[in-house]
């Protein structure tokens, strides 16, 4: 036993003694020169709200959502959402490796880590041999609904997400196991069709598991996407342009909330996006971005009790539509400030026919300056003036937002898309 | 049926031209001159804009996914925005391994390769200087390279291209002749520059960049490194700032106005400057320029 002991640590220094020597390339067996990029996006802020956390993570959008600024909980993980206490946050550190996995695949993983715990953001594999400008995709991804949906955090020009996808999908906008397949077409105008089937898992607007005895389990995937992009370019200028549809399930259980509660519906989310860029030169542009989501939910609604049993059901439907659009001025390559306006402007609710008044124009206003160090770095102070949410009690209320964000980044990170 | 499709596709594969996507426009006016009528070439980035911040704007992906074949600069010039494209062009043929795409950095000697690369450093290049078509001997090299690609993804205009190639390289070597004469006294001369990108026509002429206006590669002017190249200027007594044509000369004039060091605007790429529409004229311009 000794003697085994003993030769093994002589065998290992001396294959790690020899490492110190020999240059990587000479190693026999060694892979170092297949390591995926890798890189590193952290993102800590500073904010300071004239409203206490307690008191806002209550507040909810009447009819549409609730618990906006404070943590949820779903699958036994709390969520606590980006820039949520007073003082310093410290958001995410978002971990990225990319690589060829073979003449035909790519692989991209992107892995959430916040204080407490880990998420698989993003994990899937692109085809790269199809041809005739097809891609497929798998695994779990940021759908390509819309033109915000699939950027990450970090390419954002504001701290927080629009409100109106906030609202209607949660913190992670449509973020679901599936497929996708897109198809660009041989034409001189950019034209790309994409379709999408994917689980369903979406808290705030999609599921399928059943809830308590009362309603169905959907069939999975139970969620649908498509969409169709088109863009152009006069001069120096670049519009881009998509409109897009989901259709899917609806189970959403609240039933662990104060006022308990399930509902099941079919939902569908419409939205027309458009971002109108124009390049002064390589550094210096100004855009605007815009985006309308109209959602209709029709099913039954649940009310439970604390035991967990369903007491009353009413059939339920929503109609809303909301939108956000902001302007964005790069000064050059260090500067950048822009503004947003957010509202809900849209929000018609039934139940049991009739309909339920619960106020609508919910608008937040913010703007936003930005300094960056390099392209590695950014520096943003961000002010919302917020008069999206209520109380408790139905009554809304104001408050104002101010956010010092830093967003840096180390390693091998992609080019982002336009 | 098959042969319905067979008969209806084959007109269009007989006149249809290679299509040919390449990233700037120096490489588009090499790609024509020795493509000539057998090749369509589509050119990606503008040629007065930095070659480093191209937007990759969705018409180009279009254009990497009509393209049969790809030709781009290499060494980490086109990082920050080709990949998007293709990615998103997902076109087989102009996948950095097809044969269909050539990365003409890896038949170029790179100079300017750092030892350590750390972005402590600034947006430094981790292959050497990536500017290298400002050589006008690496030019010839290019238009060789380009030769050989085009001929083994159209073998049967071979001829055609190894043809073109003769007449450019004539013409090339005659013009190389001219440049040369007329730098031979330039020479020894120190230069200033905004960033490091002139690195190969300085070697070809033996012109000395003594230092750049931005402090690191990628980073903006800080006022403690201006105030650093004006003393340094003021000691070297360098014949002038080779300024690019797409940093703002803003801060290089603050300096001409502490030291009364001349400003040269320099072209990089064709169409930098108004009545420069191919590689001739853009040396023709740089030559002149520094007389």
């Amino acid at each position: 036993m000794k003697k085994i002991l003993i030769t093994s640590t002589l065998c290992t220094t001396i294959v790690f003694g020899g490492v110190d020597v020999l240059p990587v390339e000479k190693r026999t067996f060694v892979q170092s020169k297949y390591i995926p990029d890798i890189s590193l996006v952290m993102d800590t802020s500073y904010v300071s709200r004239d409203m206490s956390d307690d008191k806002v993570s209550e507040f909810e959008i009447p009819g549409v959502a609730e618990a906006l600024l404070g943590s949820h909980t779903h699958d036994g993980v709390a969520h606590t959402p980006y820039n949520a206490s007073n003082g310093f946050n410290l958001n995410y550190a978002e971990l990225v490796l990319s690589s060829s996995v073979d003449p035909f695949f790519t692989v991209d993983g992107v892995f959430h880590f916040s204080e407490s715990n880990t998420e698989i953001e993003e994990l899937y594999f692109t085809s790269t041999v199809l041809g005739y400008g097809t891609r497929l995709k798998g695994g779990k991804f940021n759908s390509n609904f819309g033109y915000i949906n699939e950027q990450h955090h970090h390419s954002w020009d504001f701290a927080d997400m629009p409100l109106v996808y906030e609202a209607f999908l949660g913190m992670h906008g449509l973020n679901e196991m599936g497929l996708q397949l897109q198809w660009i077409a041989p034409t001189d105008t950019y034209l790309m069709a994409g379709v999408e089937v994917l689980q369903g898992e979406n808290s705030q607007m999609f599921g399928k598991d059943k809830i308590g005895d009362y309603t169905t389990q959907a069939d999975a995937p139970a969620l649908f996407v498509g969409y169709l992009k088109t863009s152009f370019d006069i001069k120096d200028t670049t519009v881009l342009a998509g409109l897009s549809y989901a259709r899917g399930s609806s189970r959403i259980d609240h039933t662990d909330d104060d006022e308990a509660h399930a509902l099941s519906a079919m939902s569908s989310i419409y939205g027309a996006d458009l971002l109108i860029k124009h390049y002064f030169d390589s550094y210096s542009f100004v855009s605007w971005q815009s985006e309308v989501l109209n959602r209709t939910m029709q099913g039954t609604y649940y009310d439970v009790d604390s035991s967990g049993s369903m007491t009353d059901s009413s059939a339920l439907s929503k109609d809303q539509t909301g939108l956000y659009s902001q302007v964005i001025y790069g000064v050059n390559k260090s500067w950048r400030a822009g503004v947003r306006y957010d509202t809900i402007f849209q929000n018609d609710v039934t139940k049991s026919g009739t309909n339920v008044d619960n106020g609508n124009n919910f608008d937040k206003y913010s703007a936003m300056i930005e300094y960056h160090t390099s392209e590695f770095a950014r520096f943003r102070l961000q002010y919302n003036h917020n008069h999206s949410l209520c109380d408790e009690n139905g009554d809304r209320q104001s408050f104002n937002t101010i956010m010092l964000q830093a967003n840096l980044s180390i390693g091998a990170h992609a080019a982002h898309s336009f | 049926m098959n042969r319905l499709l067979i008969l209806f596709l084959l007109p269009l594969t007989l006149c249809a031209k290679l299509s040919v996507a390449v990233s700037y426009p120096y490489i588009g006016a090499l790609t024509k001159s020795i493509g000539g009528e057998n090749i369509n070439t589509v050119i990606l980035a503008k040629g007065n804009w930095d070659p480093h911040f191209v937007v990759p704007r969705p018409s180009l992906i279009s254009k990497v996914r009509n393209a049969d074949a790809l030709i781009m600069n290499g060494a980490q010039l086109e990082i920050g925005w080709l990949t998007a494209l293709l990615r998103r062009a997902a076109n087989p043929k102009t996948n950095v391994n097809s044969e269909n795409f050539l990365n003409l950095s890896h038949h170029i000697k790179l100079i300017n390769k750092p030892i350590s690369v750390d972005r402590a450093g600034g947006d430094i290049h981790p292959d050497g200087n990536p500017h290298f078509h400002l050589d006008p001997k690496n030019v010839l090299i290019l238009a060789k390279t380009i030769e050989e690609f085009l001929i083994s993804i159209d073998n049967q205009n071979a001829d055609a291209y190894k043809k073109n190639y003769e007449k450019f390289s004539a013409s090339w070597k005659v013009k190389m002749q001219e440049w040369k004469e007329k730098m031979a006294d330039k020479k020894g001369m120190r230069v200033i520059q905004f960033h490091n990108n002139l690195a190969y026509f300085n070697k070809a002429y033996g012109l000395e960049n003594i230092g750049t206006i931005e402090p690191l590669p990628g980073i903006p002017p800080s006022s403690r490194h201006i105030i650093k190249t004006i003393k340094l200027i003021k000691d070297k007594k360098p014949y002038c700032i080779l300024h690019d044509v797409y940093h703002s000369t803003k801060t290089a004039e603050f300096i001409r106005d502490k030291t009364g060091i001349k400003i040269v605007l320099m072209p990089h790429d064709i169409n930098a400057l108004d009545n420069i529409d191919d590689l001739t004229s853009l040396f023709d311009y740089l030559v002149g320029a520094m007389q």
